[in-house]
């Protein structure tokens, strides 16, 4: 093997130790017996002459030992080199062919870098959202509890009550310790009237909950169970977020101590929290003590979110063991709240769940495991197009390799050379990659619904490059060693002058197998996407019960300090809906305390009349505070009459429910003037004076809810209801077009009639109702732009194998054409073949997504996952794409000349 | 032999030796001794066994190149020779040889003020 002279060296020098050792004594023996020759010529007796001669040298052993140390050292260095200095001529060389192939390169470049950027965008989203652990001190060992109640169907999971949290607290050895919180929005009401008012998002925690999360205030303190006991009577401390500190109260540095405002009331701000510290699920700008104190008797309010933090080495089976015990135990240690017949109809447990898979959800988790199986997908076709691109490179290189091969090249050397251009271009295609998913990244981030927990985490990051690198490699390497799996380099090519067509049948097979599986992974992914599109399609075709176009809605609140009684908060409304009502364009109003689509899950028995002593009991009614003018505004469909505000003002009991409410009670009878109690039976009694139509009160995915509309006055009176109605939705029905300009004027009569209530939540009826879908889009539209990717890189993969197969043919289409065939002939034929292909690929694909589109599961709506409609509009699809891709190699095949094909 | 007058060398010289050596043309370890001894006329005289680590650490920096050969009397030596660098180098070792000598005879010739 000839090597230029530079390098030579490296081989004269032994590879082994022991050569090396060889080495170094035969050069001192050398020298002792030239100089032993000499001290004998000049008259030494051989002995003689070999004493003098060591005595001269010195110390033998010690230079012997010197000169292997620098020899090996010396050896070390030369393989470094060589290797550095082979990576990088082999490297220089693979640059150097691909840039010349500009055309090639370039397209290869464009595929990986596209399928690793949008798999690197989706790998960053699924790490930072569903990977990576919440950003607290051991996360891992933080789980949240709720209490599953599968029994009563309406409301299948309750949150913890207090009193079960300072048992668990008490009782569990696995918790080390617990927290509890609620979040809700506070008003900031002036501050003696130097600022704006303003909805905060705000906690109610127990002061340990500090401590399972680990945080720690920047400044001041935190809040302690004296603040949690004292919140039983008064709230009189305030903890905020750094976010608030800094945009409200310009970062003051005397804060602590200080007095804000809160609903109307005094209370002192007693630290501020630096800005990492937050809630997992929900951003708060307040933590306020939650009332609470442990001698409190038990009482039967399941609506806390409560997180554990469980002790080292404990596991969430251990935990969801004992908690299980422990809940078991509920009858005889509260027996006021837990009945063991209410425990077994119920269901009633208590589920530990780790706190990520809580906060982020499985449905979230799931759309995104689904949307990085379908970049993987697309990764996998853009490489298959790839691998098509190298094979042809190899078709054309073969005359090359033969050379090379011929003069001694190895096939390993053969083979490191296509490594080394298979990396040089994944390698550029990483980095491109990057930039891909950056901009991806923007796009998605914007995109995404504002609901997607924890997307403020996502950035791109190590695990994003690791992630990239590790693909680019296994793509790099994959590549790179096809053409040599290929086998035996073809010497007879020599002889045939570069025109041979010896193993062309079997690389044929390898690119046809190549575009088959890019079918069929095609095929699956458009499965997908048209099952997405059907869904959301159904759900826009759902009624939702209202009519949402020319409605602004808002939210209002009235800070509780000077709204104390019903009758103070009936008049601000009832003062507020005249004033809106008399503004240009406005064609009513109403308030109600919440909008369609958006109800909360919480729900409260209601008692009916029906015949027996007690009435029925529902197991779940939403109850809500409606004013006149709501179901005309949102136009839901009104049997019979809703109270009136003079009805309202009289305190008249009457209310108006649901059908759905209706039906369930009275199947067979008209709902209309029978009636209905509050959650826990108390009086007064309501007469039903109206039924709604099917309204959409928790989603359009969901059937219509039970819901109990009541009047505000004679409601807030109900000794059994917590609270006044001081959160309302304003909704606003306007003439085309004047929804936005009416806008400043609600404003300006909010303000004229109590510049302290704040106004938030503006927002278009439609734009909710469009929000309410944003989840299912945003997975649908990311899996459709992958269809579409796969879809492309399919017919370029297609039209890549069909283009060779022509070439292939060349003469043989010639001889056919000589003998006949007319242009249609040669054009069906070639078209034909790319079918077949196609068929075979849409043949396997079906089959795999008729096994894989169930995973899709809850994203879908009224479609079934093997949906004959999309999988047939899939099928139709890709063959006409197959058709359409084949038709310009089909095209050039007809006009082959026959002479010239025949010749040639 | 113990009876000729010898000098001691001085720190760093020894390298700007073999490297002038080498320069006649490529040679084994004990001809470069021979050569030092028999230009010099046996004036300087160096340690056998700093010659070859010697060698072997320029061998390394890349100044020499080695290779195993044949003696005119048919033994097998490893022969060291001069590479690009290796000539680099002894020009530049040279320069700073002359400058040297040029000082310290400046030095030595001066009288000093009377």
């Amino acid at each position: 093997m000839k090597r230029d002279s530079g390098r030579r060296r490296v081989f004269r020098i032994p590879f082994s130790r022991r050569g090396l050792d060889r080495d170094v004594d035969a050069e001192l023996r050398f020298h002792l017996e030239g100089r032993i020759e000499e001290l004998m010529a000049m008259g030494m007796s051989r002995d003689e002459a070999s004493v003098e001669a060591r005595q001269r040298f010195g110390d033998l052993d010690s230079h012997r030992r010197e000169l292997r140390a620098i020899d090996e050292e010396m050896q070390k260095m030369r393989q470094r080199l060589e290797f550095t200095d082979t990576v990088g001529r082999e490297l220089k060389y693979a640059v150097r062919t691909l840039g010349r192939s500009r055309t090639f390169a370039a397209m290869a470049f464009v595929t990986l870098a596209l399928g690793l950027g949008a798999a690197m965008a989706i790998f960053t989203i699924l790490d930072a959202v569903v990977l990576r652990p919440l950003p607290y001190a051991h996360g891992d060992r933080l789980v949240a509890l709720s209490s599953p109640v599968p029994g009563i169907k309406a409301a299948p999971v309750w949150g913890l009550a207090r009193h079960e949290m300072y048992y668990f607290k008490r009782e569990s050895h696995t918790l080390e310790d617990l927290g509890i919180y609620r979040t809700e929005l506070a008003t900031l009401t002036g501050d003696g009237g130097a600022t704006q008012p303003e909805r905060a998002p705000a906690a109610y925690v127990s002061a340990s909950l500090f401590g399972v999360l680990g945080i720690v205030p920047e400044r001041g303190r935190l809040l302690n169970p004296d603040d949690n006991l004292r919140a039983t009577d008064t709230l009189d401390a305030a903890l905020m977020s750094h976010g608030l500190w800094e945009r409200r109260y310009a970062g003051d540095t005397t804060i602590v101590g200080k007095r804000i405002d809160l609903d109307g009331y005094p209370v002192t701000v007693v630290g501020v929290l630096p800005p990492s510290a937050q809630l997992p699920d929900y951003k708060v700008d307040l933590w306020l003590p939650l009332d609470m104190n442990p001698a409190s008797p038990a009482r039967s309010n399941h609506i806390f979110s409560v997180i554990g933090r469980m002790r080292r080495g404990v596991d969430i089976a251990n935990a969801q063991r004992e908690l299980t015990a422990l809940t078991a135990r509920f009858p005889t240690a509260f027996p006021n709240v837990y009945t063991p017949k209410m425990m077994e109809g119920t269901g009633f447990t208590t589920l530990v769940k780790s706190l990520r898979d809580d906060v982020v959800g499985s449905l979230v988790t799931k759309s995104i495991w689904i949307l990085f199986a379908a970049v993987i997908v697309v990764l996998l076709i853009a490489a298959a197009n790839v691998a098509n691109l190298f094979l042809v490179r190899v078709e054309t290189r073969r005359l090359e390799a033969a050379v090379r091969s011929a003069i001694g090249a190895s096939r390993g050397a053969l083979a490191v050379h296509s490594l080394a251009e298979s990396l040089v271009l994944t390698g550029m295609a990483a980095l491109g990659a990057i930039g891909v998913a950056w901009a991806g990244l923007h796009f998605l981030v914007a995109l995404a619904p504002s609901d997607l927990p924890r997307l403020d985490e996502v950035h791109l990051g190590w695990t994003g490059f690791a992630f990239t690198i590790v693909c680019a490699l296994v793509a790099g390497i994959t590549l790179g060693l096809l053409p040599s799996l290929r086998g035996q380099v073809d010497l007879a090519m020599l002889r045939e002058g570069g025109r041979g067509s010896t193993g062309a049948p079997r690389r044929l097979a390898t690119r046809n197998i190549l575009v088959t599986s890019q079918m069929a992974l095609a095929l699956i992914l458009l499965t997908a996407a048209g099952l997405l599109v059907r869904s959301l399609r159904n759900l826009r075709g759902v009624h939702p019960g209202f009519d949402p176009t020319n409605v602004m809605t808002m939210s209002l609140s009235l800070p509780n300090g000077r709204y104390r009684s019903p009758q103070i908060a009936n008049a601000f409304f009832e003062q507020l809906a005249a004033r809106v009502r008399a503004l240009p364009g406005v064609l009513s109003v109403g308030f109600g305390g919440a909008l369609p689509l958006e109800s909360s899950e919480l729900c409260t028995g209601a008692v009916v009349d029906v015949p027996g002593p007690s009435g029925e009991r529902s197991d779940c009614v939403q109850m809500m505070q409606v004013t006149p003018g709501y179901f005309e505004t949102l136009r839901i469909p009104l049997r019979g009459h809703a109270p009136d505000w003079p009805e309202n003002d009289r305190g008249g009991a009457s209310a108006v429910v649901s059908e759905a409410f209706a039906n369930r009670f009275w199947p067979n009878e008209d709902a209309i003037n029978r009636g209905v109690k509050c959650c826990n039976g108390m009086p007064p009694f309501y007469r039903i004076s109206g039924v709604t139509g099917p309204v959409r009160t928790h989603g359009l995915d969901r059937s219509p809810g039970q819901v109990v509309y009541f009047p505000m006055i004679p409601f807030a009176r109900n000794p059994g209801i917590e609270g006044l109605p001081l959160f309302m939705r304003l909704v606003v029905r306007t003439a085309a077009g004047m929804s936005n300009s009416v806008l400043p004027a609600i404003r300006r009569a909010v303000n004229e009639i109590d510049p302290q209530v704040p106004i938030s939540d503006i927002a278009p009826m439609e734009q909710l109702l469009a929000q309410s879908l944003a989840r299912r889009s945003f997975t649908m539209m990311l899996l459709a732009a992958a269809a579409a990717l796969a879809l492309v890189l399919s017919a370029v993969g297609i039209y890549g194998v069909i283009s060779y197969v022509v070439a292939q043919r060349r003469s043989e289409i010639g001889i056919r054409m000589a003998l006949g065939a007319r242009a249609e002939d040669v054009r069906g034929m070639v078209v034909r073949q790319s079918l077949v292909l196609a068929g075979i690929g849409v043949l396997i694909g079906l089959a795999c997504a008729l096994a894989t589109t169930r995973v899709l599961g809850a994203l879908l709506f009224g479609v079934s996952p093997n949906d004959p409609l999309v999988l047939i509009c899939a099928t139709l699809l890709l063959v006409i794409l197959a058709t359409v891709a084949s038709y310009a190699p089909a095209v050039r095949a007809s006009r082959v000349d026959p002479v010239e094909a025949l010749r040639g | 032999m113990a009876s000729i007058p010898d000098l001691d060398l001085l720190r760093g010289t020894l390298d700007l030796l073999v490297l002038k050596t080498l320069s006649w043309g490529p040679m084994h370890g004990l001809a470069v001794l021979h050569q030092i001894e028999d230009v010099t006329g046996q004036r300087l005289q160096i340690e056998e066994g700093a010659l070859y680590p010697a060698l072997h650490r320029m061998e390394q920096r890349g100044w020499l190149d080695a290779e195993w050969g044949y003696t005119e009397r048919n033994r097998k030596a490893k022969f060291y020779c001069l590479t690009a660098v290796g000539r680099r180098r002894l020009t530049a070792e040279l320069l700073k040889w002359s400058r040297y000598t040029e000082a310290v005879g400046l030095l030595l010739a001066h009288e000093g003020a009377r």
